[in-house]
């Protein structure tokens, strides 16, 4: 389509002009941010080609940081991601004024944040990945606070507040732990390979409430309920990069932590931790459900589907053993699958200026591979072939049955119905239905098509065929939290 | 031992139940010295770790913190507002919290480890009620930093002090969320209205 009949149809255009001059002055920014995250990641996908998994784990720096089977796969996941989300960002910068005019600092902040998760996914004491994880918050939040919701900065405080909050409570574990092992006689060392040893075998109740207490934390980074709230309103009202920075990239060094938790407590009695984590899935997926239904803004809903993520994340971390293959598969495949949905639907705010579902209609007409993308990637959430997240999704279920939870099994399938069918009934008239724009169908330059294909492409190669290193690094992975 | 740890509580709860907004930055500096004061009460000589400490209380916590706090409660316009609602619900509810976590903590005054579980429990308690109290952003802004102090005033429970990489993080946590947050609490509502960009397609 040519640039005329760009001007025509799309409302960014009129912004492409003027932010033309604030383009070309940090003109070097975006090329220098897409090189930092290539050189970065192709250093991970050196070290793990160069590593054999045997060797793992390596220590440095003293053992603060670790690479293990779990650090080295969430530095190739987020890296990826990240790679993704700033060739995106780099190719906006010349039809977006508000892009060109804070790209340096934007693109400084994103760094800051990778530097931090970096760090955080290698780190192996738990009080330096507590410190990262509060450090990519700070880093993110003056980015949320560049969206273009009603009082941005309001969203950005109270995202920043919620985590606060959340990883108080986290620490307020990591006291009862100390309290627990000075009890017992035991001095508490908080380096994940130490701590095991240094608590108490029996489990009492301080360990227990402590070990209760982090998890309902780093739930809530999660975005479990019953502390999901900030997830929503973070999501709809932040820049679509951030949003996706947050969904597929952040959401991870969140997880390692509950991951470096499990590590330590596998070999105790956890039946409680199952519990916590079971009713927490459950809730998050009831929330899930019914917000997906109320939802009329198509970024919203994405994230109410990223809460009904964590709770299905959740409640096969709860069964463990069999599930856990499928939820480190689910993990990585929601990575991308978030990133795939939050890019597109920036696509979409920035072609028709809103996020409401109504406003939009025969998107596919209009934006066709935007459409297609937003299209395939709704079907990859949703957990539909040939998607890895398809896979994942019967693993976990089955892993549920093998456990004989059959509530919970129930629960589950009746909630991704209706998520399914909730969002089908939001999402395909918006892609599907009749247009009521005129004009020829709008074309994407291939370097911004060029992420998301590479992320459908990962999603298919995860369901259809996972090359055996990827699929061995997974196992060691799932090994870990206590798989078969 | 005991008195920097009272010290603190005390420093914690006064401006809680008495005190302002506009007050809270000079509370926080006197957490601060009382934090230093226990650390310096808890370690054993004088080594570059306690000194790094020391350090980093007085500088970040006493000085750059309030100063930062300040700035960010006269631009919001809050400063007049009590810290928490003086009113019998919030008072009631506060002291009992206090009492619950000294019980939770054991007997308090029976060992010295146990009365920083009972401080550090009451403050996190007394910052979570501030935030379910108060909707001013500033008050919510002075409870967050009450719950950081508080999880400085932890290490003491432990046998041996925080390595300095540990210490060098949480600081720079510190000292961002003061930053951070003074900067997204110190923009008056209509400000932040007014700076949304309302223009279509702009915000990628």
């Amino acid at each position: 389509m040519s640039k005329a009949n760009a001007a025509v149809i799309t409302p960014a255009c009129p912004a492409a002009g003027r932010a033309a001059p604030a383009a070309a002055r940090h003109a070097w920014v975006g090329p220098t941010l897409v090189l930092l995250a290539l050189v970065n990641l192709l250093s991970c996908i050196v070290v793990f080609v160069r590593t054999p998994l045997t060797a793992l784990p390596l220590y440095f720096v003293e053992r603060y940081f670790v690479l293990d089977a779990t650090s080295l796969l969430f530095l190739l996941v987020i890296n990826a991601v990240f790679l993704g989300i700033s060739v995106y960002m780099s190719s906006r910068v010349g039809t977006s004024p508000v892009l060109a005019r804070n790209m340096l600092p934007r693109a400084a902040l994103s760094l800051a944040f990778m530097v931090a998760m970096n760090l955080g996914v290698m780190s192996n004491n738990l009080l330096l990945l507590w410190a990262f994880i509060e450090l990519t918050t700070l880093c993110a939040a003056p980015l949320v606070a560049q969206g273009d919701a009603l009082a941005p900065r309001r969203v950005a405080w109270h995202y920043l507040l919620y985590s606060s909050m959340s990883l108080a409570l986290t620490f307020l574990g990591f006291m009862c732990l100390t309290r627990s092992a000075q009890l017992q006689g035991l001095e508490v060392s908080f380096a994940v390979d130490q701590l095991a040893a240094t608590l108490s075998t029996s489990g009492d109740s301080w360990q227990r409430l402590g070990l209760a207490l982090m998890l309902f934390g780093l739930g809530s980074k999660l975005g479990l309920a019953p502390l999901y709230g900030w997830m929503p309103e973070t999501y709809e009202a932040a820049p679509t990069s951030t949003s996706a920075l947050l969904a597929a990239v952040q959401f991870n060094i969140s997880v390692v932590a509950v991951f470096r938790l499990l590590q330590v407590f596998r070999l105790r009695d956890t039946s409680f931790v199952s519990h916590e984590l079971l009713i927490m899935g459950c809730l998050s997926l009831i929330v899930a459900a019914v917000q997906v239904m109320a939802a009329r803004n198509y970024k919203r809903l994405i994230a109410y589907a990223c809460v009904s993520s964590s709770g299905v994340i959740a409640i096969g971390l709860s069964v463990g053993k069999a599930a856990a293959y499928g939820v480190v598969l689910y993990i990585v495949s929601n990575a991308f699958v978030k990133a795939l949905l939050f890019l597109t639907a920036g696509r979409l705010r920035a072609v028709y200026g809103t996020n409401a579902v109504s406003a939009l209609s025969g998107v596919i007409r209009v934006l066709p591979f935007s459409g297609l993308m937003f299209a395939v990637g709704t079907f990859a959430l949703l957990g539909f072939p040939p998607f890895g997240s398809f896979i994942a999704e019967m693993l976990i279920l089955s892993g549920i049955v093998q456990s004989g939870n059959l509530i919970a099994f129930t629960l589950m399938c009746a909630m991704l119905t209706i998520i399914f069918v909730a969002t089908g009934r939001s999402i395909f008239p918006m892609l599907w239905g009749p247009s009521e724009r005129q004009g020829p169908a709008i074309h994407e330059s291939w370097v911004t098509a060029l992420p998301k294909l590479g992320f459908v492409s990962v999603l298919v190669l995860l369901g259809v065929y996972t090359p055996a290193p990827i699929s061995e690094l997974l196992v060691l992975v799932a090994r870990s939290i206590g798989g078969q | 031992m005991r008195l920097p740890l009272i010290a603190f509580l005390l420093a914690a709860v006064i401006p809680v139940f008495f005190g302002k907004i506009r007050s809270a930055p000079f509370w926080l500096c006197l957490q601060a010295i009382a934090i230093g004061w226990n650390g310096v009460a808890h370690s054993e000589g004088l080594s570059i770790h306690a000194l790094v400490a020391l350090l980093d209380v007085i500088v970040v916590r006493a000085l750059i913190a309030p100063l930062l706090l300040r700035r960010a409660i006269h631009l919001r316009g809050d400063a007049n507002l009590d810290l928490m609602p003086s009113n019998l619900f919030t008072w009631v509810i506060g002291i009992a919290l206090i009492v619950l976590a000294f019980d939770f903590g054991g007997a308090a005054m029976a060992d010295v480890q146990a009365l920083a579980l009972g401080v550090v429990g009451a403050m996190v308690a007394i910052a979570l009620l501030l935030l379910s109290t108060n909707n001013s952003p500033p008050a919510q802004l002075v409870a967050v930093l009450f719950m950081e102090n508080a999880i400085a005033v932890f290490e003491s429970l432990l046998p041996e002090p925080w390595p300095l990489p540990v210490h060098g993080a949480l600081t720079a946590v510190y000292l961002l969320t003061v930053g951070v947050g003074g900067w997204l609490v110190g923009t008056p509502a209509a400000a932040d209205k007014a700076s949304a960009a309302p223009s279509q397609g702009e915000t990628p």
